[in-house]
């Protein structure tokens, strides 16, 4: 059997999980020992109709964009999600929250009639097709997603962790944000990258999306606990946790 | 062994004089807490400190570690060398160490968590500050008298030094200020350790240590364990900060080549969802409610019963504070049980 061949392809997203991948420097060169890249538009001109892995980035927004991962998908035998705008649908499905026309009003102004900024409620790509692989975050973690791939070249499985971000953060020894009244996301958010954001003292926003079994009653407890206002919470959880649905007050 | 008394400033030569020749690691503040690091100068260490936020466990049993590496043919394990000293353990954080000691070179000898044990010099101190949760008084862990190399107790100049191995022995043997202990040198470490059996105390324990196993014998079906189950996280911080814990889980990394690459251990928890999952993927004790049990429990009685009956919690009071729900302090689980159910019997 030659080379797999893999082809990368966005989709609404700032390709900031592209740009990581582009970014392995060494590791680029293993990567393309490993693989045929056959279609990436952010590093080569070529286009190709064939390949077994297909790699998707960005979130679906547009009717046109469904048929488009659904043709994708039709294509490979394996799709991965990159990142958190594949994976969850992401920021962009803040919009979600909103009806659609006030929306594009409010980012194009008078021209939001315009036919070619048509769009739709956000989807993630999963939502759409069948999802093989999820390289969490915003962005991806390069070395996660190296070893999926390596995971995918062998016929294994690979571990995502399905506890929180809370684990890795207390490993470090960090002191938890929240007792600097920072409304972190850490206790219902998957970890793997390595608590990135509490370590340098930031709250957890959950790009890496939720736990398979968050414990959304108990955040409002903490919430309490803290004397804070459960609107801060919801606000913090819509970032990255909203869904086809507007999030409920 | 001896006991001694050594100058403040005799000791901090003693520190600068092992900061010049090896690894020194000791407690530091950061910010308003404290954590055990590399320590670059005496005048760091803070042995007036109340509790780290994680125990030095890390430095035996580290958060990630490799154990071999592999090239597809052969495998080698991969050993830490390196000797270290460890500055300023609390009691209750040494006799953690004292049970993991037995129950990694009892029945599964586990020869890197040895080896680095065998490498440390550990100098312990008694408690000079309570920390906000500490129940090591409720727990009988307020003192040591063994595992550590030397034991300090600060009595105002002076600290009152036990040295109770070779080790300990030859290390104050080099230090400058060592002095005899006078009685009242005695006399005032005495004082010092009566006062932390007693005020180590911040929750109460509502009966004996001896008696948990047996009331968790009778707690199986207690409605508390699906109450607190509802309000965890399963984030696992009760374990990744708990002094006693010591579950790990292994993971391989194969490099490009799909054939060399490195086992590794990482802490788990059995808070954790997927902590459970065995080969295959049969996940069993799967509730939060079933975890928080099998925590307590391990604490309380299945851990006791492989070492002698110790209880596997010190009190050291970490899982309390590190619990966003308040959820995790055994103090407050055993006390409910023991006016719920009773003792004896
Ligand atoms: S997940 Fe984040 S970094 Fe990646 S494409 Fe989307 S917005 Fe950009
Ligand atoms: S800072 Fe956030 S991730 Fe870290 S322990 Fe606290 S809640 Fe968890
Ligand atoms: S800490 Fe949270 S927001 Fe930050 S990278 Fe990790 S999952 Fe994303
Ligand atoms: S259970 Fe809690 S109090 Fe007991 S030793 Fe562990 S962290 Fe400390
Ligand atoms: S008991 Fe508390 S610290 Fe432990 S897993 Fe549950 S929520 Fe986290």
């Amino acid at each position: 059997m030659g080379k797999p061949r893999v082809a990368i392809f966005d989709f609404a997203c700032c390709e900031g999980c592209q740009l990581q991948i582009v970014n392995l420097e060494e590791e680029i060169l293993d990567l393309t020992g490993a693989f045929d890249v056959v279609e990436w538009r952010e590093a080569m001109s070529e286009q190709s109709d064939e390949y077994d892995i297909a790699i998707v980035e960005g979130s679906i927004t547009r009717p046109e964009d469904e048929e488009r991962v659904k043709n994708i998908r039709r294509r490979a035998k394996i799709l991965i999600a990159l990142g958190a705008c594949a994976t969850i649908g992401g920021i962009n499905k803040l919009k979600n929250n909103f009806e659609l026309g006030e929306v594009k009003e409010y980012v194009y102004g008078k021209d939001s009639e315009k036919p070619h900024l048509d769009t739709a409620k956000t989807k993630a790509v999963g939502e759409v097709v069948k999802v093989d692989y999820k390289v969490h975050g915003c962005p991806i973690d390069r070395d996660e997603f190296t070893y999926i791939l390596r995971c995918i070249l062998l016929g294994k499985e690979p571990e995502i962790p399905e506890w929180p971000v809370c684990v890795e953060c207390k490993a470090k020894g960090n002191v938890c944000v929240w007792e600097y009244g920072q409304v972190c996301l850490g206790p219902i958010t998957r970890a793997g990258c390595g608590a990135r954001c509490p370590s340098s003292g930031f709250r957890c926003y959950g790009c890496r999306g939720y736990i398979d079994n968050p414990n959304v009653e108990a955040a409002k407890e903490v919430i309490e606990k803290y004397n804070l206002d459960i609107k801060d919470l919801k606000a913090k959880m819509k970032l990255f946790g909203s869904g086809y649905e507007p999030t409920k007050k | 062994m001896g006991i001694k008394k050594i100058s403040k400033d005799g000791f901090s030569g003693l520190i600068e004089g092992l900061i010049a020749e090896t690894t020194v690691i000791g407690v530091q503040s950061k910010g308003d807490k404290f954590v055990y690091d590399l320590l670059g100068s005496s005048a760091n260490l803070r042995l007036d400190y109340d509790v780290t936020i994680l125990p030095p466990k890390k430095y035996f049993l580290q958060p990630a570690e490799i154990l071999l590496r592999f090239d597809g043919e052969k495998y080698e394990a991969e050993f830490d060398d390196e000797e270290f000293v460890l500055v300023g353990v609390h009691p209750y954080d040494m006799i953690a160490i004292n049970q993991i000691d037995k129950l990694y070179s009892e029945d599964n000898f586990d020869s890197h968590y040895m080896r680095r044990r065998e490498n440390a010099t550990v100098i312990a101190c008694d408690v000079a500050r309570a920390s906000e949760n500490v129940f090591a008084s409720s727990m009988g862990t307020a003192t040591v008298s063994e595992g550590f190399d030397i034991l300090l107790t600060d009595i105002g100049d002076f600290y009152v030094a036990e040295s109770a191995t070779d080790k300990g022995e030859k290390l104050l043997g080099k230090a400058e200020g060592v002095s005899t202990a006078e009685d009242e040198d005695l006399k005032a470490r005495e004082k010092i350790q009566e006062e932390n059996k007693k005020n180590l105390n911040k929750h109460k324990l509502g009966c004996k240590p001896s008696e948990l196993p047996g009331l968790l014998e009778k707690a199986y079906n207690h409605p508390i364990w699906e109450e607190l189950g509802k309000k965890c996280f399963s984030c696992g911080s009760c374990n990744q900060v708990c002094p006693t814990c010591y579950c790990f889980n292994v993971q391989d990394e194969v490099n490009w080549d799909l054939k060399s690459g490195t086992r590794k251990r990482v802490w788990d928890g059995c808070l954790l969802d997927g902590f459970t999952k065995v080969a295959g993927g049969h996940e069993f004790r799967k509730s939060r409610a079933d975890r928080i049990k099998h925590r307590i429990y391990r604490k309380g009685k299945y851990v006791p019963e492989k070492i002698g009956g110790e209880i596997a919690c010190v009190g050291c009071g970490r899982c309390v504070g590190a619990c966003l729900t308040d959820i995790a302090n055994p103090v407050k689980i055993y006390n409910r049980l023991i006016e719920d159910i009773g003792i004896g019997k």
